[in-house]
């Protein structure tokens, strides 16, 4: 037998043979309820199908006898997954009269994992494991090299087909696994390309050294992921579109007897916190108990060096609360540990109560220390999150401040001038509508004007929509209430004018188109701008105006307390009767609409200095738990990876003065 | 129980239902905060707290059933009389409620807060629909039951 007795560095005791395997029954019940094993029988249930296999082969590379697994999905559509570990043992089960390989895929809570002399680790969902994936494939073909042979199998739909066979003699080691999902139990049996390769080359970074090889046959591609960096390369990787604020980032280890933990931390200029946790390499998009330990430990270094080096006011007890800490964090947490709780079945929040204390201590400890070391990080580190509560306690005062103005008449040209001046310098990086082409077309499309033409562009940002009429306009016109805006649009525009849309800076008549886009919502008493610019149309002038709006009531009061966190300046939540009898009663005639659908990311999106950090977390809450009668007519998901994609429903309108 | 009507203890097992209710909803958004700040202790306590104060509030419309809906006064207590009193609510809240305050706040001078109560009137309109189209549905297959026995 090629399995030699094991002794490994991560504890494995004992031998892997068929006597390690213990056995739990009832693999009929993951047919009849897949959801309870495998989350959902949705893109992720089937997913989840892959990781399974792949935990197995990250399992035996934890006890130290796996360095190579291979990937593939086929042109048909199937998966399969090879290692080069120990290969499933193929000898006779002492109870089970039958090779201990075919207990391994045929039983639940079948596996090595139940038995913790032969794995210290294991990342699998409770050691369902492989048998789940057998349970809900129409077939499964099972490849063991081990013990000088190589052994097949069949099965279908979870049952063997064949006995195993041992082929011929071979000197490989190593098990793989072919399968093709049930068409009848999941939605989709198409694997989504990017989601597998993004998963592979996380649990790539995350046990440095591991040659990960992805083939997808159906689009032929080969990708192999073999990292020797860990999670500073993962954190790097992250950070490869963000401006950290300082080069290294701090690396925090732990290698206890009973846990484990790698924690890299790193500061950037962007707004958002990027937390990535993981559990035995599970992905726990959720957090759970080792996050709040974390998030603990941060809170008590930073506000304990920000006193201790005279950065606080003591005199109004000043305190850097957690989420100003979080802003721009950038961080990968790594814990490895036996028997971890998690909460539901697909593992997505640590419960486990002692990991918090663990957490906590042993990052305080050395972040205290590592501060205290680096006096040039410490100052970057805590100076930046003392800004950040600064900033928002000030955009506090400020919005106390606006809605006190308010009550004159509107909001004065300087709060709009602040946010989108500094806005300016990401302006096109800062939602995917803004420079989406075929959004700008569908705009374009409405022009019903001869090429002769003149056109404005009224708060026109960047003046892409302005320029998306292209040579189909003589002459394109811009006005911006911002100095950093005109200069932007004056690349693009023929002529760019800084002013407000209450009070166009041209004579009756000027133009015979007007066109605007994702601004009247902005502005109190939206119809004084919408008879501004029927004054400046010529009569039988087009204006052609895009806007964000609910698909229907029901999403309304939920998209308001969304786009109302993003952005304060909100001020009209509009639905789509709202804004043709706003177009209508200004006097406009002839209105014409398209929808167009364009997919958002969220994330993106409330990445800005508009948007608090309370605020950016609130806005996840309201998508996570999104009132069902919001869910029913507006559609967004959340992806594995916690990146919230909301689907904007863009009104395009076109009416014109009459003639 | 003896009659409550116009009493004192009446209005009090109002105020109490109000109460208990408006304490459960303010806890649960102050649960998330504190889940945000990364105090998942309080944020439980808080939802503890809540989840009583619901049973608290459920415990005084215990003795309202038989009196008559809180909000509207109408006769409530089975699933057809609750229906009729939940659109007779939703109704004037679309109709009357919602509208006159979206009023008084573009006259104070607060266009967004308008903004939010126009958008809710919008919703509870839809709300009336549904809860018509049930009733309704409820209604013809109690009268086809009727007509068959």
């Amino acid at each position: 037998m090629s399995c030699p007795d094991c002794s490994s560095k991560n504890g494995a005791t004992g031998p892997y043979d068929a006597s390690s395997i213990t056995v739990l029954p009832g693999l009929e019940a993951v047919r009849k309820n897949p959801s309870m094993y495998i989350g959902s029988t949705d893109q992720e249930g089937l997913h989840r199908l892959v990781y399974e296999a792949v935990d197995n082969s990250i399992d035996e590379s934890l006890a130290g006898y796996c360095s190579r697994i291979h990937v593939v999905i086929g042109r048909d559509g199937s998966c399969s997954v090879e290692d080069n570990g120990r290969g499933i043992p193929v000898d006779e089960h002492p109870e089970m009269a039958c090779p201990a390989c075919q207990v391994v895929l045929t039983t639940l809570h079948a596996g090595g994992k139940f038995d913790q002399g032969s794995y210290f680790r294991s990342a699998g969902i409770h050691g369902v494991g492989i048998s789940c994936v057998n349970a809900l494939s129409s077939w499964l073909e099972l490849d063991v090299w081990r013990a000088n042979g190589h052994y097949v199998q069949s099965y279908k739909v979870g049952q063997p087909t064949t006995a195993l066979v041992r082929k011929h003699a071979s000197e490989r080691r190593g098990t793989r696994v072919r399968f093709m999902p049930d068409t009848s139990i999941f939605d989709t049996t198409q694997f989504d390309h990017s989601v597998l390769a993004r998963r592979l080359e996380e649990l790539a970074f995350l046990h440095p050294g591991i040659h990960i090889q992805f083939d997808d046959h159906r689009q032929s591609t080969s990708q192999v992921y073999q990292y020797d960096s860990g999670i500073l390369g993962f954190i790097a990787r992250l950070n490869s579109d963000r401006t950290p604020l300082h080069a290294k980032p701090i690396y925090i280890q732990l290698k206890g007897e009973q846990i484990e933990l790698d924690l890299a931390l790193q500061w950037t200029t962007a707004y958002g916190e990027a937390i990535s946790s993981y559990v035995n390499s599970i992905n726990t998009v959720w957090g759970g108990t080792h996050v709040n330990g974390l998030k603990r430990a941060l809170n008590r270094s930073i506000n304990a060096y920000a006193a201790k080096a005279g950065l606080l006011n003591a005199d109004n007890g000043e305190r850097i609360a957690t989420f100003d800490i979080l802003e721009g964090l950038t961080c990968v947490l790594s814990v490895r540990m036996f028997d971890p709780r998690f909460e539901g079945q697909t593992k997505t929040r640590l419960t486990s109560r002692y990991v918090r204390e663990t957490v906590d201590e042993v990052v305080s400890l050395q972040l205290d220390a590592i501060l205290t070391a680096d006096p040039a990080l410490a100052r970057v580190v805590v100076g930046r999150a003392l800004d950040a509560s600064r900033a928002r306690q000030a955009a506090r005062r400020a919005s106390d401040r606006a809605r006190y103005t308010a009550r004159d008449i509107h909001v004065s040209d300087e709060v709009y001038q602040k946010q989108f001046g500094i806005r300016s310098k990401t302006w096109h990086k800062s939602a995917v509508w803004i420079a989406n082409e075929e959004l700008l077309a569908e705009h374009a499309k409405m022009l019903k004007m001869p090429e002769s033409a003149r056109l404005l562009d009224v708060c026109c940002g960047s003046g892409v929509v302005g320029n998306s009429f292209g040579d189909r306009v003589a002459e394109k016109y811009g006005l911006d209430i911002t100095p950093e805006m005109v200069a932007l649009a004056s690349q693009r525009l023929d002529k760019v004018v800084q002013g407000t849309v209450y009070d166009i800076p041209f004579p009756e008549a000027s133009f015979d188109v007007v066109c605007t886009r994702e601004v009247l919502h902005l502005l109190p008493n939206p119809g004084k701008p919408v008879s501004e610019i029927f004054r400046v149309l010529k009569p039988g002038g087009q204006f052609v105006v895009g806007q964000i709006l609910p698909f229907s009531e029901l999403d309304g009061p939920w998209m308001y307390r969304v786009f109302k966190k993003k952005q304060p300046l909100i001020f009209n939540m509009f639905q789509e009767e709202d804004f043709r009898q706003m177009l209508l009663g200004a006097g406009f005639v002839d209105l014409e609409m398209t929808e167009y659908n364009l997919w958002e990311s969220i994330d993106v999106w409330i990445d800005t200095h508009e948007t608090t950090s309370l605020h950016r977390h609130e806005i996840r809450d309201l998508f996570h738990n999104a009132p069902a009668e919001a869910r029913a007519v507006h559609p967004f998901e959340i992806l594995p990876s916690g990146e919230i994609r909301d689907l904007w429903r863009w009104c395009i309108f076109s009416v014109r003065k009459p003639e | 129980m003896a009659n409550l009507e116009g009493l004192d203890t009446h209005k009090h097992l109002k105020d109490a239902f109000a109460e208990e209710a408006v304490t459960a909803y303010r806890y649960l958004y102050f649960a998330k905060i504190a889940d945000i700040e990364g105090q998942p202790d309080v944020a439980q306590l808080f939802r503890d707290l809540a989840e009583g104060g619901i049973c608290n509030a459920h415990g005084s419309l215990d003795y309202l059933r038989t009196e008559g809906d809180p909000l509207t006064g109408a006769p409530i207590g089975e699933t057809d009389r609750n229906l009729h009193a939940a659109l007779l609510a939703e109704t004037g809240e679309f109709s009357d409620l919602y509208p006159s305050m979206a009023v008084v706040a573009h006259a104070e001078g607060f266009p967004d807060v308008a903004s939010w109560f126009e958008t809710l009137a919008k919703l509870k309109r839809a709300h009336v629909q549904q809860l018509r189209e049930v009733i309704a549905r409820l209604e013809s297959s109690q009268a086809s039951n009727e007509g068959v026995e």
